[in-house]
């Protein structure tokens, strides 16, 4: 009777032991362990692992004695890392704004601003504070940045310059006359562009202005929000829904009062919410919840501020960082080209505006500040405000002025930059002098920010070591080094 | 009259120019410089032109006079005291015995045979290594049998050491004796008239072969020649292009594709004069196209401010200014509104106010602080 045994060969080849021979137990065991892979190649009489390991209750090939150990001075060895920051914190962190310092000591002449305050040549040279609201108000349109020295001192405080009491002024005059304020603030770096903006602000936000910021033009044409086509539109213009939904919800914030008190002039019908004539502004700004419908409300709005049928506040509109806009953007589109920024339709209103083409009914001010630690480069811009500049000082018959010209064998200049930028006035932003540095060198000392009697001495060595007053330069001169 | 003389001269006037001369030169003149950086650039067209009609001329070489006379005859340019004398030449020319005109023409194989070693240019050996088989022009001997002593002179080394040294003597002879007498020829330097304005540089070795020694510069300023409006001044930089220095205003260019200086220069000169004209010619002014500086970097010359020295003025400027500071200082000291961040801090620590440590009753609350 063969017959069977054979069967049983060609099923399982493992079968070396004779089936009639008695089977020991531990083998036995081993098939009860080695059930998980019936066909190895193993032999059937192996030891099992575990059981073993479990006797010796040493480590897998491991000898005993002294072992070689590397690695063991590995960080992860010593200490633990701790809970690692989660998505989005670090970012958070780095661009805080603190506007407050519980430590400072309170200045006690330190005066707030009034409506009037920044444009009185009297105040020069005096640190003057920002009023709580004006605090919250700026900091709804994203005017402070984290670079600046805000987090050193009991409440922020701003120092008023000539360049703050010129642009105050022309500001005030633009908007007594309904004329709009076309200007390009720039000067080096650290100087104080950002902060120039910050003052006209304060003082649109002081005298019920409505103010339209643009914090960073960056964050419009780097490609680093949603954008689409908006249909309709010859040439094609895009629009920036989740930027813009962040932007109108800032405007609300920043303006509550004075939208609240302006009405509109005609019904929306387009908007998914009932608008009729004579709402506040305030809520047709409250229409936008979605970045979806956000852009038709943004025009909504923008239609509503430029009517010139209604009785309208005076506009701030300013933008920083220039540079980014006015160069094709990173966008690309459908054909894969680039887009150029000022076919992005939010920036195509300020581009319009500062250009000249667009009239707010009340007048105001279109503001852009030029950047110099992040620009690229964009020689039409460059040549631009620095033919403004020169036709300035033509005007004024300065010695030896010049108007510089293009250079004809270059390529990459751009008429759109040029046609934007052919009227505007031009404020650059230089050093403080040393009055100025002495106010604000007293204020730094009477906050306890700086261990130093403030006599000519003291001004004068770090009004030099900033470069004649840069006032970027004087801060870190003197408040952002360890010596103390 | 035709003397024999004058017939040689007129013989030899066709063969001086030398046709295989001139091209094995410049051949010679391609091979000599393998390393050039410059460019290999072929002529314009109309030099071309010009330079083919050259050859043309001299490719016609005359086996003697009466081929000469009777093409020279055939020129419509030449004056009529020129073409009697030809004639005249001509005729005795033909008088001339035909044996006489055979041993002519022998004779001047011969000379062309002699002196065909003369015009050879030196090639260089195509498979030498490094043309170790060139022949050293700089070595003192000739390199044949100088290690031969035959025990009865110094050697080839010594004798060429000799000659070196007398070659020297002579040298620094003409240095003192003859030299100082070059002074007589001196001219006293006369600066250029308003005429001339073209102003040329010549490289000389003193005597030496050098491939730079053809090389003519020239430069003129395009205000200075006469007779061009302002518009035809621009053309006129316009038309020198990179050879404009606009910051100098002067036009710089060099010759030297001819083998002699001379040509070089006459091309220059021909060359500046059709720039002149084109400058001239009304039909297009290049306004269209704006002056092209891009090959020049104008270097910004910083000079120290007016205003940073120190002068008397100024200096009583800035002791007022300090007087006035101090001034300053002084007021707000007696006032006591000069402030000290230290003395803030110390005083703002001294009035600050303690809080008191509040008495816990619970466990619970031991996380806030009231």
């Amino acid at each position: 009777m063969s017959a069977p045994n054979c069967l049983r060969c060609l099923v399982r080849p493992t079968a070396g032991i004779p089936i009639s021979a008695p089977l020991a137990a531990p083998i036995a065991l081993a098939h009860a362990h080695a059930r998980a892979a019936p066909f190895s190649t193993t032999a059937a009489n192996a030891r099992p692992r575990k059981e073993t390991e479990k006797k010796t209750g040493s480590k897998d090939h491991s000898r005993g004695g002294k072992k070689l150990q590397l690695g063991k001075f590995k960080k992860d060895h010593i200490a633990s890392k701790g809970r690692s920051p989660l998505p989005g914190e670090r970012k958070a962190y780095r661009k805080r704004i603190t506007l407050s310092n519980d430590n400072a000591i309170p200045v006690p002449w330190l005066t707030d601003l009034g409506p009037e305050a920044l444009a009185s040549a009297e105040n020069t040279a005096r640190v003057l504070a920002l009023p709580e609201e004006v605090q919250d108000q700026l900091r709804a349109g994203e005017a402070f940045k984290p670079t600046q020295c805000w987090g050193m001192f009991r409440k922020p405080a701003v120092l008023v310059r000539k360049e703050t009491v010129d642009l105050a002024n022309r500001m005030q005059d633009a908007a007594d006359k309904k004329q709009m304020l076309r200007l390009v603030v720039t000067g080096d770096k650290v100087a104080g562009k950002s902060m120039m903006l910050l003052q006209a602000m304060a003082h649109a936000h002081l005298n019920n202005w409505i103010v339209i910021h643009l914090p960073e033009a960056q964050e419009l044409t780097t490609a680093c929000t949603e954008y689409a086509p908006i249909p309709g539109t010859d040439p094609v213009q895009y629009m920036q829904p989740v930027y813009v939904l962040k932007l109108i919800q800032a405007i609300k914030r920043a303006n509550e009062k004075v939208l609240a008190k302006t009405y509109t002039a005609q019904a929306h019908p387009e908007l998914p919410q009932n608008i009729p004539p004579n709402t506040p502004l305030l809520k047709l700004a409250n229409v936008a919840k979605e970045a979806d419908g956000a852009w038709p409300v943004f025009q909504a709005l923008w239609s509503e501020l430029t009517a010139h049928n209604a009785a309208r506040p005076p506009i701030l509109f300013s933008l920083d960082g220039l540079a980014h806009a006015m160069k094709p953007s990173d966008y690309r589109s459908p054909a894969f080209d680039l887009i150029h920024s000022h076919d992005l339709a939010l920036l195509k209103l300020f581009t319009d505006a500062l250009g000249g083409a667009v009239k707010f009914p009340a007048g105001g001010a279109v503001l852009a500040a030029t950047s110099r630690s992040n620009a690229p480069r964009v020689p039409s811009m460059e040549l631009a405000l620095a033919q403004r500049e020169a036709e300035e000082r033509v005007r004024q018959k300065v010695e030896g002025a010049e108007v510089p010209q293009k250079d004809p064998f270059f390529r990459g200049y751009d008429e759109r930059v040029e046609a934007v930028l052919r009227s505007v006035q031009v404020l650059r932003v230089g050093g403080v002098d040393k009055l100025e540095a002495r106010a604000l060198m007293e204020y730094w000392a009477a906050s306890g920010m700086l261990r130093a009697t403030v006599d000519e001495r003291a001004v004068t060595e770090k009004w030099t070591l900033a470069g004649s007053g840069v006032l970027g330069e004087m801060e870190r001169a003197t408040l952002l080094t360890m010596r103390v | 009259m035709a003397s024999p003389a004058n017939i040689l001269r007129l013989c030899l006037r066709p063969s001086r120019r030398l046709p295989s001369l001139r091209a094995a030169a410049l051949q010679q003149s391609a091979l000599r410089r393998p390393l050039s950086t410059t460019q290999w650039r072929a002529a314009a067209a109309e030099d071309g032109a010009k330079s083919k009609e050259a050859e043309d001329e001299a490719d016609q070489a005359f086996s003697n006079p009466g081929q000469f006379l009777t093409n020279f005859l055939r020129d419509e340019k030449i004056t009529d005291e020129e073409r009697q004398l030809a004639k005249r030449m001509l005729a005795d020319w033909h008088n001339v015995p035909p044996h006489m005109k055979k041993e002519f023409d022998k004779l001047n194989d011969e000379i062309t045979e002699e002196s065909a070693y003369l015009r050879r240019p030196m090639l260089a050996k195509r498979d030498s290594f490094w043309n170790t088989e060139e022949s050293d022009p700089d070595l003192i001997t000739d390199e044949v049998g100088e290690d031969d002593f035959e025990e009865d002179d110094i050697m080839a080394m010594g004798h060429a050491k000799l000659e070196e040294h007398r070659e020297f003597r002579e040298y620094a002879r003409l240095a003192v004796w003859e030299m100082p007498l070059l002074s007589k020829l001196a001219k006293p330097f006369q600066p250029p008239t308003e005429q001339e304005v073209l102003r040329f540089r010549y490289t000389t070795y003193m005597g030496e072969f050098h491939p730079a020694d053809r090389k003519v510069v020239v430069e003129f300023c395009p205000r200075d020649i006469p007779g061009l409006t302002e518009a035809q001044q621009l053309k006129l930089k316009k038309l020198a292009g990179a050879r404009y220095n606009p910051e100098k205003d002067i036009v710089k260019m060099s010759s030297e594709r001819f083998e002699h200086q001379a040509q070089n220069k006459r091309y220059l000169g021909d060359l500046v004069d059709k720039m002149i004209a084109t400058a001239k010619d009304p039909t297009d002014m290049f306004e269209d196209v704006p002056l092209d500086t891009r090959h020049h970097t104008f270097k910004p010359k910083i000079k120290f401010p007016k205003e940073w020295y120190l002068t008397e003025e100024r200096k009583k400027e800035l002791e007022a200014q300090r007087k006035q500071a101090l001034l300053l200082d002084e007021g707000k000291r007696t006032e006591g509104l000069m402030i000290d961040g230290v003395q803030t801090i110390q005083k703002a620590l001294l009035t600050a106010k303690v809080e008191e440590p509040v008495v816990l009753t619970r466990v619970r609350s031991t996380r806030g602080r009231r």
